[in-house]
């Protein structure tokens, strides 16, 4: 049996209350598990822990305590800088606000990505990125001068440049307009299938969570956003 | 894309920002070069007169510095002039119509009379005879040289020669004639002179200087001392008359001649060192009521001490000042653009580059400017000391131009600069550093 991509055994995460010493739990899951090439859909309300969970299988925040395992290795306990080199060569981090660097041109933001990554900066992987994306006439425009729709394509192809065996994507439809939501559904899970890619999509939209194979409720498995505190 | 990529792109991201960066470090950089440039040539004018080919100079009674001023580095004022008779106490028995040896002759390898006063399109006219070239040395202690043409001759009176800058900024080649002004350049224009040699550089006061025969400096109007209807019965009246108009002019009357200083080498005596047969002299000369002596060596190390030091000293505080504040615009620049700064580094940082990869980033991108801004103040600076070159050539005497440089302080500069800008983008880049990528992309959810 093939090992799971992401796998989170007892993973808790507090925060503290502004101003006091009170802490406030954010998640509490004793086992969440995605596979290989899986594509799943992650529901949850507003402030059930959905990306505070992206950014500790990321590794962008720590665990307090747990096992965060991501394609074999336990990056909970690895320090900051490992952390980093994971994330940058096996995860590929889609935004919600697209996060594009304003100042680099659409293959700038692609180069960026494998700056950080252990591969050498591919300039043609990157023109074939964008270009299977729809953007290969579009290399050089910098994101003020692309449409919403463009700007997520970059997204992905930037979220695809290291070869990564999961692309975590964090309400990707939240900013578009609803002509839009269904174009960028199916730019990612058929990306992430050309490329054998794990997809974990957050969000709170069911139209966009019932095309997922897998999908489930944050608070089905997160102990935290049963009983929400705040 | 390395680092420098990033860092480069980020800058053009800002260009406004950046632009505006980097102009103001290049303003306050071409001041730093514009000062440390003057202030070295300013040292380095003075430094080289204490190694002109002679020790003492001998004029009017008043202020020993200004004689030095005006004798060595043609700037500042004649004080008055000295009488002829005066100078021949200077001259050996072979050298005076008497036949016996001066007052002073004893302690004297070489004295060299000149007469100032005149002016050749702005450049000083020393009339002098032929020994200043054919018996006195350069700073580097061996003889003049001359780029084109010889020294003139004694009996030449209308003969002169030009100092290296004399010739180049005035185009005039030997052969040629010109015709000093008396007094200032909008004085009565005295009868012409044809140069017969002009001088090879020799980094001095020399450069800038236009020398004539004294004999035929003394036959131009108003160059006479009056007499009061005395007469001189050992030469003619004297009336000027055109080099080459067929024949020697006559010499003006001895009674007539006056000399505005005299240029002493002192003798070496076995036994006896320099400095005391120079000290001998002037000790001599002063106590006299005819004029004074000066070292040019001494009154020069008195004038760096006393002026030039401090200035110099003063010059590199407001030096230090400029930079300092040209670092602090980076830092406040850096600073200010610390809030969309904060966001591209979530963003970076999300996408997998470490904390030190941003680290490098921002201080990369300080150096950048630090760089473009100091190359680009280094040019301006040199520029700058070109077009106020003809001034410090004027005060200074020195010839300046685009190359004109300190060598040591400016190859410091922008290592210099390149460090502060590191030290001014520490801030920002340690703030760069401690980003909270969560709160800057998406906040706990």
């Amino acid at each position: 049996m093939e090992q799971p991509v992401i796998e989170l055994v007892d993973v808790r995460k507090s925060f503290a209350m502004p101003g006091g010493e009170e802490r406030v739990d954010v998640l509490d899951i004793p086992e969440f598990r995605l596979d290989a090439g899986a594509h799943c859909a992650l529901e949850g309300h507003s402030g059930s822990g959905k990306s505070t969970l992206l950014n500790v299988i990321s590794g962008i925040q720590r665990a307090d305590s747990g096992r965060v395992v991501i394609c074999g290795t336990d990056i909970g306990s690895l320090p900051e800088p490992v952390r980093d080199r994971v994330r940058a060569d096996r995860l590929g981090l889609v935004f919600q606000q697209f996060n594009l660097l304003p100042g680099f041109t659409a293959l700038e933001n692609v180069l960026v990505a494998m700056a950080f990554g252990s591969g050498r900066t591919d300039r043609a992987r990157a023109t074939d990125l964008l270009s299977a994306v729809g953007l290969g006439h579009r290399l050089h425009h910098k994101p003020a001068e692309l449409s919403v729709g463009q700007q997520q394509r970059v997204a992905v192809a930037r979220a695809l440049a290291n070869r990564p065996r999961i692309v975590l994507a964090d309400e990707p439809t939240a900013s578009v307009d609803a002509a839009h939501q269904q174009q960028v559904i199916d730019l990612l899970r058929t990306t992430c299938t050309a490329h054998g890619v794990a997809l974990l999509v957050v969000t709170h939209a069911p139209e966009v969570a019932g095309q997922f194979p897998h999908r489930l409720r944050l608070e089905d498995f997160n102990r935290a956003a049963r009983t929400p505190s705040r | 894309m390395s680092l420098l990529g990033i860092a480069w792109r980020t800058i053009r991201q800002r260009l406004f920002t950046s632009l505006l960066t980097s102009l103001s470090l290049a303003l306050g950089v071409a001041l730093v070069v514009a000062t440390l440039i003057t202030a070295s040539i300013v040292k380095r004018a003075f430094a080289s007169g204490g190694g002109l080919g002679y020790n003492m100079i001998v004029g009017a009674k008043g202020s020993p510095l200004q004689l030095v001023l005006n004798s060595v580095y043609l700037i500042s004022r004649p004080i008055e002039n000295i009488s002829w008779d005066f100078y021949r106490e200077f001259l050996p028995a072979a050298e005076r119509p008497d036949g016996m040896a001066g007052r002073y002759a004893a302690s004297v390898q070489t004295a060299v009379p000149i007469c100032m006063g005149d002016y050749f399109r702005g450049y000083r006219v020393i009339g002098t005879n032929a020994a200043y070239f054919d018996r006195m040395t350069t700073v580097d202690g061996g003889p003049f040289r001359f780029a084109a043409g010889v020294n003139f001759r004694d009996d030449d009176f209308f003969g002169g020669v030009l100092g290296h800058e004399v010739a180049r900024r005035l185009g005039l080649s030997v052969g040629d004639t010109f015709s000093p002004t008396h007094g200032a350049d909008d004085g009565a224009v005295h009868d012409p002179f044809r140069v017969t040699g002009i001088l090879a550089r020799t980094d001095t006061p020399v450069d800038r200087g236009v020398y004539v025969n004294m004999e035929g400096f003394f036959l131009q109007e108003g160059h006479a001392k009056p007499t009061d209807g005395v007469s001189d019965s050992t030469t003619p009246a004297a009336v000027a008359q055109p080099a080459g108009a067929g024949g020697r002019p006559a010499p003006l009357p001895d009674a007539q001649r006056e000399v505005t200083a005299v240029l002493v080498t002192t003798a070496s005596i076995p036994g006896l060192p320099a400095e005391l047969m120079a000290m001998g002299l002037k000790q001599a000369i002063n106590e006299g009521r005819d004029g004074q002596a000066a070292e040019p060596v001494r009154e020069i190390r008195q004038l760096l001490d006393l002026f030039v030091r401090p200035l110099e000293l003063l010059l590199l505080l407001v030096t230090a000042l400029v930079v300092i504040v040209s670092a602090i615009g980076i830092l406040v620049s850096m600073v200010g653009s610390s809030l969309e700064r904060s966001r591209d580094v979530a963003i970076m940082r999300a996408l997998g580059a470490r904390r030190s990869h941003v680290l490098a980033t921002v201080l990369i991108e300080a150096v950048l400017l630090a760089v473009a801004g100091g190359l680009a103040g280094w040019v301006l600076g040199h520029l700058l000391v070109a077009a106020i070159g003809p001034l410090i050539t004027t005060n200074a005497g020195v010839s300046v131009g685009v190359l004109s440089g300190a060598p040591l302080a400016e190859l410091l500069l922008v290592p210099a600069l390149v460090l502060l800008a590191i030290g001014a983008a520490l801030l920002p880049a340690i703030a760069a550093y401690r980003t909270d990528v969560a709160r800057w992309l998406q906040g706990p959810g």
